[in-house]
């Protein structure tokens, strides 16, 4: 089972019409999807850095042009940081610890307690998008939530050269 | 004067599929003709009148001149479905209890995930609901409450219902549904709100109808009844209106007969029936009608009936005569309360599409299909995924310059390529080894398939016949018969039109249900027991009254229908119930009861076990059944005088290669017209007609009969 370009890019956009997403949710994963996933998401940036693998719906790892580094950027063309190291150190960063700033987003009695639990809502500095929400005890540490092996990925799973990488 | 009778043509079955149309004329001597159309969704009058045109050719007879002479025809086709399918009918307005607004459309969360493979079904993220057919902003909840023993604990807010019609008016409500709470066991609000409503569009000036539950489908299970009370406002308008295009073009073509249209219990309806939402499926149903005829005929009472399409393998079981309803299927992904044959279905069919998992490596069919397209060996289709047809023709089962009369030419080239890069290249097999493999996938799956549904029912094959139908059957009748130890096994010369000759064989029948709440203890006084069958009747005579009406619509008189009642029973406490035709046509005595409950235990007995009938528990009725009937004319198989075993030499079309067991052999071809009754075929052959292949492999043989029925046998 194969795919087309165009069918990849509505899956990404989700636009995708329901009788070709079933097919894909039931049927064993086609072989070519990651790079036609690859593919429809690097049309979709602005800058010519490579992308290398998504990490959420605006954020991924991208191998710079020009030093052939790998980095956390932004859809926007923010880069974080290194590809190993915990963007979220590098974002901006509200927290919802108060009732006052539950009541926002809850009914009033409806939230949790901010003794017990708090919200930690991590912004882009440069287009200020929302990038994740934590929602841990207040005196837990900032979560570093992913770290993939890729060249594993590239190599053992997807059957894919690994892109070149600077140290 | 003899002679032209018994070659007037006297019936007609109509199959409109989804692809194709089939058309099955029938004369007065048995003598029948099958003819075949592409299906036209716009215009299925058209499609129906191109089929009988194909099929009269056969007999040199034109249309004009057959119609007329026409005694019965009945209509089976996919018009309903569709409608509910592409979710094109009207749109209705739907009053329920207030706070009950979302539950149409939220499907008992099962609706998400009906009609699915198992795999799917636990595959959570496959799950999603289909556009309700009511949109909530077309639902006006009113205060009301009716608890489960029937009791009103909150009366109906009139003012509500006057409110909500008028709002429902205003929302361009083309027809409106009233479903309250519990009204099969207490009618009297939905029946008030039903009034009031109708007082309201009155007084609006607004002439659209209103459908209440109470008056159509009075069975328990909320979902069920408001499901099927809102397909009847939905869908029902609509397709009387196709079915009057039909009726029309009968007319035009001088026809004199009343068309009638299959429904789902298995007796036959007018479209100019109340209730049409019972037609939503009715092909699959002929099937199991025309097998119980030909079990009547050949004295078989057990019979196992499979037909096999191109996506899906369909079985059914007729025990001691008779098949087994349904009270509460689904349908169109819909839970329906109506009464349906019992089917069991698997994704599987000629047309399944094959495919390696990349991963484990092993071979997977369907669940999708090729469908019309064949597969890759027709070159028109597209299609670049193998199916289960493409291994056929590569394998010689098929005929590639006469499949469906040679009406498409097929590329054995184009399918081996495809069988090669796609399956046999990656397992490392030849061509015919991989499609061999694949045809040996599909006949296990079918053949423990139909194993399994006849042993879990307590049944043993070896007394049943089993009757295989279908486009497809014929070539897999072997393959999943094998090994079974069926009694015998019947192949019809008619396999591709079998589902239009058993429509042409469904009674002109009504049937109503209604749940009944009763509970008997094994020795309760005679009182009790008086009062229990009191309450039957009662049921009854409500039914028998919406039965006759139905007739009256149609110019019978009520002295013409003959009733049917029964009902359903189960001991007390236990959770099925099963159907059963009362041995009494009124009940009112305890002696009635007596009769009643041991009709019960009789058919308890032999469904189960005898040692397991349990009369202590006591005894609960939870619906009544009338059935109503008049006579029509069916049609008669043929008598052909036995010419002996040897076939016709003019029946011998020369030899074909066929590869089975990891050798080529040269299949024996014959023509199946030519066949005569009392010849007798020895494996390897293939017998062909332009509608069907049937398939008699090596270490098979195969009688035809005086009936046309072929018998397939595995050699000793």
């Amino acid at each position: 089972m194969t795919y087309t370009n165009e069918q990849v890019s509505h899956l990404v956009e989700g636009t995708l019409d329901w009788d070709t997403t079933f097919r894909m949710l039931s049927m064993p994963k086609d072989n070519e999807r990651f790079g036609q996933y690859l593919a429809a998401l690097q049309s979709k940036v602005s800058f010519k850095d490579r992308i290398v693998l998504p990490l959420s719906p605006h954020m991924y790892i991208v191998q710079s042009a020009k030093t052939k580094q790998w980095v956390i950027k932004c859809d926007c063309g923010h880069e974080f940081c290194d590809y190993t190291d915990n963007w979220k150190m590098h974002a901006l960063i509200h927290v919802r610890d108060t009732e006052e700033a539950m009541a926002e987003i809850y009914p009033k009695l409806m939230a949790p307690d901010t003794n017990w639990q708090v919200y930690r809502e991590y912004f882009c500095p440069t287009c200020g998008v929302m990038h994740d929400v934590e929602a841990p005890t207040p005196w837990y540490p900032v979560i570093h939530d992913f770290e993939p092996d890729i060249e594993a990925f590239y190599k053992d799973w997807v059957g894919l050269p690994v892109p070149e990488r600077a140290a | 004067m003899e002679v032209l009778q018994a070659s007037q043509v006297q019936v007609l079955g109509i199959d409109a599929g989804g692809t194709m149309t089939d058309t099955f004329f029938v004369r007065g001597d048995g003598r029948f003709v099958v003819g075949k159309a592409q299906s036209n969704p716009g215009d299925e009058s058209l499609a129906i009148y191109n089929s009988s045109v194909d099929a009269l050719a056969h007999w040199g007879r034109e249309v004009d001149d057959v119609y007329p002479e026409l005694a019965t025809c009945v209509y089976s086709g996919t018009a309903m479905l569709n409608r509910v399918l592409m979710r094109k009918g009207l749109d209705v307005g739907l009053i329920c209890n207030r706070g009950f607004e979302q539950i149409h459309s939220m499907g008992r969360a099962l609706q998400s995930y009906l009609g699915y493979a198992l795999e799917d079904r636990i595959h959570l993220n496959t799950h999603r609901y289909d556009e309700p057919l009511v949109p909530v902003s077309r639902t006006r909840g009113v205060t009301e409450r009716t608890d489960v023993q029937g009791k009103i604990v909150i009366p109906l807010r009139e003012e509500e219902v006057r409110q909500a019609t008028r709002e429902l008016v205003e929302a361009g409500s083309q027809a409106i549904v009233i479903c309250l709470l519990q009204s099969h066991k207490n009618e009297k609000s939905e029946q008030r709100a039903r009034d009031l409503a109708r007082e309201e569009l009155k007084a609006l000036g607004v002439d659209i109808p209103v459908f209440a539950s109470v008056d159509y489908y009075p069975s328990r299970k909320e979902s069920h009844r408001m499901n099927t009370t809102i397909l009847e406002a939905y869908g029902a308008e609509p397709s009387r209106q196709t079915l009057k295009k039909v009726s029309d073009r009968f007319k035009k073509h001088g026809a004199k007969f009343d068309l009638r249209v299959m429904a789902t219990h298995g007796g036959t309806i007018s479209w100019k029936a109340k209730e049409l939402a019972r037609t939503i499926v009715s092909g699959p149903i002929g099937g199991v009608i025309g097998s119980k005829l030909l079990g009547e005929y050949l004295g078989d009472e057990n019979i196992a009936c499979s037909d096999i399409g191109g996506t899906s393998f369909d079985v059914a079981l007729i025990t001691k005569g008779s098949f087994a309803i349904k009270s509460d299927p689904d349908m169109a992904r819909l839970v329906l309360s109506l009464p349906l044959v019992a089917m069991d279905s698997v994704g599987a069919g000629a047309g399944s599409f094959v495919r390696l998992d990349p991963y484990s490596k092993s071979l997977k069919l369907g669940p999708d299909s090729a469908g019309y397209r064949v597969g890759t060996c027709w070159p028109e289709s597209g299609l670049d995924t193998v199916s289960v047809s493409d291994c056929h023709v590569v394998l010689g089962y098929l005929n590639p310059n006469n499949f469906l009369g040679g009406a498409i030419k097929l590329d054995v080239q184009r399918a081996r390529d495809h069988i090669k890069a796609q399956i046999a290249d990656p397992l490392g097999l030849s061509v015919e080894d991989a499609a061999a493999g694949v045809i040996e996938l599909l006949d296990l799956t079918l053949s423990e398939y139909l194993r399994a549904n006849i042993s879990a029912k307590g049944y043993n094959p070896a007394e049943f016949t089993c009757f295989s139908y279908g486009g497809a059957g014929p070539v897999h009748t072997y393959g999943y018969t094998e090994g079974v130890g069926f009694k015998d096994v019947v192949v019809p010369a008619w396999a591709a039109g079998f589902s239009a000759f058993g429509c042409a064989c469904a009674d002109f029948e009504y049937r109503y249900d209604k749940s009944v709440d009763l509970g008997v203890a094994q020795l309760a006084s005679d009182e009790v027991k008086a009062a229990a069958c009191a309450t039957l009747q009662e049921a009854w005579s409500e039914l028998a009254t919406k039965v006759i009406e139905e007739f009256v619509i149609n110019g019978y008189k009520p002295e013409d229908v003959m009733l049917i009642p029964g009902y359903k029973m189960q001991y007390m406490g236990q959770l099925n119930d099963l159907e059963i035709v009362s041995p009494v046509s009124t009940a009112a005595t305890a002696a009635d009861w007596q009769q009643i409950i041991e009709a019960f235990e009789n058919m308890y007995g032999r469904v189960y076990a005898k040692s397991a009938r349990s009369p202590e528990l006591g005894f609960s009725v939870t619906g009544a059944i009338l059935r109503g009937t008049v006579v029509t004319q069916k049609p008669v198989l043929p008598e052909d005088p036995d010419c002996g075993p040897t076939p016709p030499k003019e029946a011998y079309l020369g030899t074909r290669p066929f590869y089975r067991k990891k050798k080529w052999v040269d299949a024996a071809l014959w023509k199946m017209e030519a066949l005569k009754a009392g010849n007798h075929i020895v494996g390897p052959a293939i017998i062909e007609s332009d509608a069907t292949t049937f398939v008699v492999p090596d270490g098979f043989e195969t009688t035809i009969d005086k009936h046309r029925l072929f018998h397939l046998k595995e050699a000793r």
